[in-house]
Parts: C-alpha cells; structure tokens; sequence
C-alpha cells in the first residue's frame, strides 16, 4: 500500500473518531479545515492540474451560500439536499462562464474570474427582494455540529481520493500536457477546450456545496460573507503553499494555512489579509512548487507519480530477471 | 437633454478609465505582467490625496505633483524588489505575486485610512455649462488631464526614442538587447510610469468620488473590461473602450442602477470574447 494511501485510512480513521471525543472548538477548527481542504482540492484541479489559476472561486462559493440559504428558508428544505441542489447551482453557473471565460489564456481568465466574482456579489447586494441585500439571510442555528462535520469529512475526502485518481490517470497527464504546452497538447490529439471546460465545471461543483454548508453552519449568510475575499486569499495560498498540481499539496497547505488562521486571525485580525499576502509572496519567489515539491527534493518523500514508480519497478524486475 | 446629460457625463467617466486601463496596457505589454495591483495603488493615491488636501490643508496641485511622483516610486520598488525576480517565470507566477501586492495595499490602506469612505468636499467645486449642459468643473478638469494624460503617454510611445525603446523590448526583448537598449531599465521605467498613471487618476477622481480601501477592486476589474473590449495591448482601443464603457455605465447605471450597470459591462465583455476574441481594435495578441 502506497505511502498517500496509508495515511488516508489513518486519517479517515481519526476523522471518524475526533466528534466523540473532542470539545466544541476542536470540532469547529476541524470544519474550517475540512472547508479548506475541500476548496483547495477543487481550485488544484483546474488551478493545479489544468494549469488556470483563477480569482473567483468564491463565484461558486457564494453562489452555492444563497441558493443553499434561499432552499431552506423559502422551501423548509432540509440543509443536505439543499447543500446538493447547491452543487447543481454550481454547474448551472460554471457551464456558461467556462465556455465564455476560457477563451482567455493565463492572466486574463484569472482576472476575469475575480470580476464575474465582485459582479455577483454586487447583485447579491442588489436584487435585495430575494437576497434582502445587506442585511443578510437568518438560518436556524445547528444545535448539533456533527452531521454537517460528517458531510464536510466526506466532501474533503472525496476531493483527496478524487485528486489521487486523477494523478495516477491519463486524464491527469492530459491535464497536465495542457498546463505545460497547450498548443502542442492540441498537437497530440487532446480535446484540450473541452477537457479545459468540464474540469473548469468539476471544480465548481464542490465549491458551490461547501458555500452551502458554511451558510448552514454560520447560520446566517450576507453578501461580505459569501463572496469574502479572504477565502479566495486563502484558498489559493493553500494550493500554493503545498504545491500546485500534487496530490497532498492542497492538504498540507491546508493543515498549515488552519493552523496560521487560527493564531493570526483571533490575534491580529486587522493584519490578516496582508499577512497571508506575504506568504503568497513568499511562496512564489522562494518556492514556486511548494512544500511538497520541496520534500520530494530533500528525499523525504518518494519522488515521480506513483504509476511511473510501478512501472519502474516493473521494468528493473524485467531487466534483473533478462 | 436628458440624453445629452448623460453622454457628457459617461464620456468625463470615460477618460479616469482611460488613463487607469492605459497604464495597465502599457505594463503588460512591456513586461507581459499583468499588474493586479494597479487598481489599489490607484486608491491609495485617492486616499493620499485626501490626506494631502482633507488633512494637510495644502492646495491641490500639490497632490496632483506629488502623488503620481509616489505611486511611481512605489511601483518602481515592487518591480524592483518582487517582479524582476519572476519576469522569466510562468506569467501566472507574477500575477499571483501582484494578487499577493493587492492584498497587502488593501490591508495597509485599511489600518492607515480605516475602512470607511472619504470624500474631498470644495475641491473644484462649482459647474459651468457646456453645449447647454451644466458640468461639473471637477469632472471636467479630471477628463481633460486624464485624456491629456494618455495621449501624451501615447505620442510618447509612437514618437520618441524612449518611446521606441519601450515598443521593441515589448515586441522583440532579445533584439531589443543586442541593439544596446537596457532591457532592465526600461522595464523599472514603465512599471513606474503604469504605477505614476493609476495614481494620477486616483488624484483625479478624489474630489468627485467617494474614496476607500476598497476602491482598487472595483476599478480594476472595470479597467480589465476596458482592455478586454479594446483589445488586448492596444493603445487606441483602450482609450476607445473606456470611453465607451464609461457612457455604456452612465446610461445603464441612470436606467438600471448602479448594480446592474457593473454587471452590464461585464456582461459587454463576455459578449466581445464570444463573439470577437480580440476585441475592438486589439490585433490578437497571443498569450
């Protein structure tokens, strides 16, 4: 059994256990963290893989926050199938901006994004006959946290599974071949647009339910909430942190960004965004591939995608046995 | 009347976008950076600028002097200090770095300014009526700076030396450095000149809108439009752009409102990638 997949079962095994045994703040720090792994797996595969960094995760994040929060409070929904229904909103949203906004390269789609974002939250504030504007939306609070923490457990684990799927598949390499070289990917035969647009979708999906659990959670959902810009701050330092386009990049980020939350944002709340703008730069002039990148280098994790690792092992067996 | 109100007034809109998307252009031409923080150095020369007029007391040429002259240094040390280090790296690399920039502008705008709104009351205060209209002097002082502005940053480009010099580092780096020109250089000058325009607008726009951190988020996002629109990388179809977009937003902000007048530039935008990738009169730039 492969190194990623040992820890996933020690880690699915103290997920399962932690809301039994641990107090209240530890089981809301451990919700934020399972948001954070979620969003950030979701931003990897098109931001990481595909190779479209973009601004405006929080698109789908607060798109899925007033759809989940309208359910509920127009329909008397009950908050699981309404967070789904949210992830549907997700699509819904995504297909049309995908098809439009990846005609951008780079940059442009990356800001882009950012704006189709500011655009949504100002008609959240706007249309306030449906959203109440700035007054926000009132949930009835969760009494009970652990459902929704079992949800949030099994959305992050699926994004980490998922992730580890696509990385050992030869959708991911054509994933990868598009973030290298899209013009010469295109050479080889990949349907690079459509491939760009159904992962661009993927990604909104998880997102979009997520916005809806954290409204569930709060208990109560405002333009400035849902569309935060120091969700998509983070979400993004997570993914670069760990490593863009890894597999235990998002979650190592993730771990690390909860923890630097926790100390800066209860401390120094006024400094937070600036802070986390520093680590990005860091990030980016020191170590462009992340941690994990870096661990892989200084040989404290094995190297390669473990497909080619199996197959050179199989072919050294070959050799030694020829 | 009522019609010709509101051309006027999109067309004095038009020209602070101008000035704002021209300097975004002319950075990412040179550099092929996008600069994301070019609409927050534009509110912090906003904010200074009320600081200078507001809280000093001193007249307001002096901020229009000393602003743009700051914001120019403070982007010659960003390109210095963080962006020279990333230039031959993945565009998305220098990017993520300018996302990172903004931030940091946001949050020390905030503790230096507070989160609140500024407005610069008496500054050019007054009207004078034009073609039968009455115009604000403040507007109409502003449109003719920023548009002077950015045509002469223009005639700069197409005319002299510098200005050749800045046209063949963006077009050919490498010929550009066989044939003695410092690529270097010239990259910290246009990052200085961008940066010096986006605060000249916001000096421009202080005593007519209301000022706040988060100033820089709404412009850029309306700048990139801009650019989308005009075409990526051309001068002319930038100034054309913002000068449509800017009556596209009066008239749809006057019928509309506000909200819906930001989603209809947006909505423009999408419309121009669909239906003409390369904008108005871009010549298709490849990225």
């Amino acid at each position: 059994m492969s190194f990623t997949l040992l820890f996933a079962v020690v880690a699915a095994a103290i997920t399962a256990v932690l809301p039994f045994v641990a107090t209240d703040y530890i089981i809301s720090f451990t919700v934020q963290l399972f948001i954070f792994v979620a969003l950030g797996y979701s931003w990897n595969l098109i931001g990481g893989y595909a190779g479209y960094p973009h601004f405006g995760q929080v698109t789908f994040f607060g798109t899925g926050a007033y759809v989940g929060a309208l359910l509920m409070l127009n329909t008397g929904m009950h908050w699981l199938p309404a967070a789904l229904l949210s992830g549907l909103a997700g699509i819904v949203l995504a297909v049309p901006l995908g098809g439009a906004m990846l005609r951008l390269k780079g940059p442009f789609f990356a800001i882009g994004m950012f704006g189709i974002a500011r655009v949504l939250e100002a008609l959240a504030m706007g249309l306030d006959g449906i959203t109440d504007g700035g007054t926000g939306l009132y949930l009835p609070p969760m009494r009970d946290l652990r459902p929704i923490y079992f949800v949030l457990a099994g959305l992050a684990f699926a994004m980490f599974l998922g992730t580890y799927w696509l990385d050992n598949s030869r959708l991911g390499l054509k994933l990868l071949a598009i973030r290298e070289d899209e013009v010469a990917a295109d050479a080889l035969g990949i349907q690079t647009t459509k491939l760009k647009v159904l992962t661009f979708i993927t990604s909104a999906i998880v997102p979009a339910i997520v916005g809806s659990l954290y409204a569930t959670y709060l208990s109560f959902i405002d333009p400035p909430t849902a569309f935060f810009p120091a969700t998509e701050l983070t979400t993004i330092a997570i993914v670069l942190l760990g490593g863009m386009g890894t597999v235990l990049g998002p979650l190592v980020g993730a771990v690390l960004l909860s923890v630097v939350n926790e100390l800066l944002w209860s401390r120094f709340p006024e400094i937070y965004l600036g802070l986390v703008g520093v680590l990005i730069i860091f990030a980016v002039l020191y170590m462009p591939r992340g941690l994990v990148s870096l661990a892989v280098k200084q040989r404290w994790m094995p190297s390669g995608r473990a497909s080619f690792r199996r197959h050179a092992e199989l072919h050294k067996d070959a050799a030694a046995h020829g | 009347m009522l019609a010709l109100e509101l051309l006027i007034s999109g067309i004095l809109l038009g020209g602070l976008y101008a000035l704002m998307a021209c300097g975004l252009n002319l950075i990412f031409g040179v550099m092929r950076v996008i600069n994301f923080a070019h609409g927050d150095i534009l509110a912090v020369g906003a904010l200074a600028t009320v600081s200078i007029v507001a809280g000093q007391a001193l007249p307001y040429w002096v901020a229009l002097i000393v602003v743009p002259l700051g914001t120019a240094l403070l982007g010659f040390l960003i390109q210095v200090v963080i962006i020279r280090r990333i230039i031959d790296q993945p565009m998305i690399m220098s990017l993520l770095a300018t996302y990172a920039i903004s931030t940091i502008l946001v949050n020390a705008a905030i503790l230096i300014w507070g989160g609140g709104f500024h407005g610069l009351p008496g500054v050019l205060a007054g009207s004078i009526p034009f073609l039968g209209v009455n115009v604000s002097i403040a507007r109409l002082a502003s449109f003719a700076v920023a548009m002077g502005v950015s045509l002469a940053v223009w005639w700069m480009l197409e005319r002299t030396r510098f200005g050749r010099a800045v046209r063949s580092v963006s077009q050919a780096p490498e010929l550009a450095l066989i044939s003695g020109i410092s690529i270097d250089q010239i990259r910290n000058l246009t990052f200085a000149l961008g940066a010096g325009m986006a605060g000249l607008a916001g000096v421009l726009l202080a005593p007519t809108f209301a000022s706040d951190p988060q100033l820089g988020a709404r412009f850029i996002v309306k700048a990139f439009a801009v650019i989308i629109v005009g075409g990526m990388g051309s001068y002319p179809g930038a100034l054309l752009a913002a000068l449509l977009l800017g009556v596209l937003e009066v008239y749809g902000g006057f019928w509309f409102g506000q909200v819906i007048a930001t989603a209809l530039l947006y909505l423009v935008m999408l419309a121009v990638l669909l239906v003409r990738p390369r904008g108005l009169l871009g010549v298709g730039v490849r990225v």
